[in-house]
């Protein structure tokens, strides 16, 4: 008497939550220090993103915006970089406009660090294929002010470097860029498809973060988009498709791992549920006071 | 002369003249009020960017009060204050591209963004796995739907079980969508109805009148 029995389905009820945070932990780090490789379906979803970049031709201009904070950007990594290096493989020209004061440190680790060579391969370079524009669209008013006379807003670069002679003398308005590039978190401007994808028609692809997906999927239903890409997971898929492996294909394991478990969490929380809780307080209910 | 800028009426005629300024040409091709227009949106872009002074002083009077009073956490306040105050000095001396700024963003402020994004999974996986409970059937099709969802998600599972594909799609493209449609649609009417109020003078606070004619 007074020893408490061990009740498997009490466990199950009420755990400690910070056995899911140590789970968790071991299971993201685990396959990310040594990779399992397992493997992984393409979306129809990412192959249509594939196939929208793929269909650009050297020479295109992309109105390329960074509306992402660095926190975002660890979601949106293997995305990006495997869009990016679609763009300069494929000698699109990329007018990259921030659209968040954190894309500044940003513009150093992608450019210096992680596309450096890349770049190199193909022979990219800075004003003659790319421009970075800077914090540019901190706002609609911004853009709209973009979308109507370009040079009248933009005038230098991000280091105050004059843009006149570079192919953006060829951009007049937002009708003369031949795609847009959105990488958001969510926290992007509204302005780019209020005032330049419905007002020139100029098409939109987004690379949205897991929780804007619902809204991007939308977008994309009303063809305000013609192309989406979902997640750290799309990443993935178009580091696949594009056979550069990456940050993304590393993920995926911890990824595939991390949503079985929280299944299996699920299930033993409603075990634990039906088998603890509810009887408890059926018992509570109808106990003889 | 001070009247004719206290005047409701003065200012109500402003605010309409502008915004037809910027909303006709939306629609219609008007060259001739084209450079009007664009003027009127780089100003207004240029305006919004002294907000940020507004929230830096206002930053600066709530960490003052918090070190004053030494509430909870006030040594952080300092931190803060201290960081802030760097990193805009180095930027207007020195510049974005300057080693010193550079530094204080990959060393402090990406990895403390990059950690306030992280703890996040933690905290969504916790509360998922804690309150998902079949307590009605409304909740347990919530739960088998949320279910199918993440086992698509998980990219293994399609590369076994195409199938499943449909389902998630059917899901996502239904119930999801839908309520994000809602979402953006309640937005939109909302911004249009707070639009016209502002414009028939029934939503004037904004301007500076705060009591608004019924």
């Amino acid at each position: 008497m007074g020893q408490k029995e061990f009740s498997l389905l009490k466990l199950m009820a009420t755990y400690d939550k910070r056995w899911i945070y140590l789970l968790l932990f071991i299971i993201v780090l685990g396959p990310m220090v040594q990779p399992i490789g397992m493997p992984i379906a393409v979306s129809a979803l990412t192959r249509n993103y594939y196939e929208k970049i793929m269909g650009l031709k050297a020479g295109d201009i992309v109105l390329d915006c960074w509306s992402t904070e660095w926190s975002g950007y660890m979601e949106l990594k293997p995305g990006f970089l495997a869009s990016h290096k679609m763009f300069i493989k494929e000698g699109v020209k990329l007018a990259i406009a921030l659209g968040h004061p954190e894309g500044i440190p940003l513009v150093h680790t992608v450019f210096d660090e992680e596309l450096k060579s890349y770049m190199e391969k193909y022979d990219y370079e800075y004003m003659k294929d790319y421009i970075i524009l800077g914090f540019v669209f901190p706002n609609v008013a911004a853009t709209i002010a973009a979308a109507s006379d370009f040079h009248a807003a933009v005038k230098v670069d991000w280091m105050g470097t004059s843009i006149e002679g570079t192919f953006l003398d060829n951009v007049h308005t937002g009708a003369d860029w031949t795609m847009i590039a959105d990488f958001t978190t969510g926290a992007g401007n509204p302005g780019l498809v209020d005032h330049i994808v419905l007002r020139f028609g100029t098409p939109m692809i987004s690379h949205d973060i897991g929780v804007m997906l619902p809204g991007m999927l939308a977008n994309l239903d009303a063809g305000l988009y013609v192309a989406g890409l979902a997640s750290t997971r799309g990443g993935a898929e178009l580091e696949y498709l594009i056979s550069e492996p990456g940050p993304g294909l590393i993920m995926m394991d911890s990824f595939t791992i991390g949503h079985y478990m929280l299944i299996i969490f699920i299930i033993i929380g409603n075990i634990g549920y039906f088998g603890w809780t509810s009887r408890t307080r059926e018992r509570e209910k109808t106990a003889i006071k | 002369m001070s009247w004719l800028f206290k005047s409701k009426q003065v200012n109500l005629a402003v605010l309409v003249f502008f915004f037809l300024v910027g909303f006709v040409p939306y629609f219609f091709l008007m060259p001739q009020v084209d450079d009007a227009v664009n003027k009127l949106s780089l100003i207004a872009a240029t305006t919004g960017q002294f907000t940020v002074a507004i929230a830096i002083y206002s930053q600066w009077r709530r960490s003052l009060r918090f070190i004053k009073e030494k509430r909870k956490g006030w040594a952080y306040h300092i931190y803060l204050l201290a960081l802030m105050s760097g990193m805009t000095f180095i930027g207007f001396a020195w510049g974005k591209s300057h080693a010193a700024y550079i530094w204080l963003t990959s060393a402090i402020v990406t990895p403390l963004s990059s950690v306030a994004y992280g703890i996040l999974a933690f905290y969504m996986f916790s509360a998922l796995a804690r309150a998902f409970r079949a307590r009605s059937l409304k909740a347990a099709f919530l739960i088998v739907s949320g279910c199918i969802v993440l086992l698509y998600q998980a990219p293994l599972t399609g590369a076994y079980f195409p199938g499943i594909e449909s389902y998630a799609v059917f899901l996502t493209d239904n119930f999801g969508m839908s309520l994000s449609r809602m979402f953006s649609i309640a937005i939109i009417i909302g911004g249009i109805i707070l639009n016209i109020r502002m414009l028939t003078g029934r939503e004037l606070a904004f301007l500076g009148f705060a009591r608004e004619e019924s």
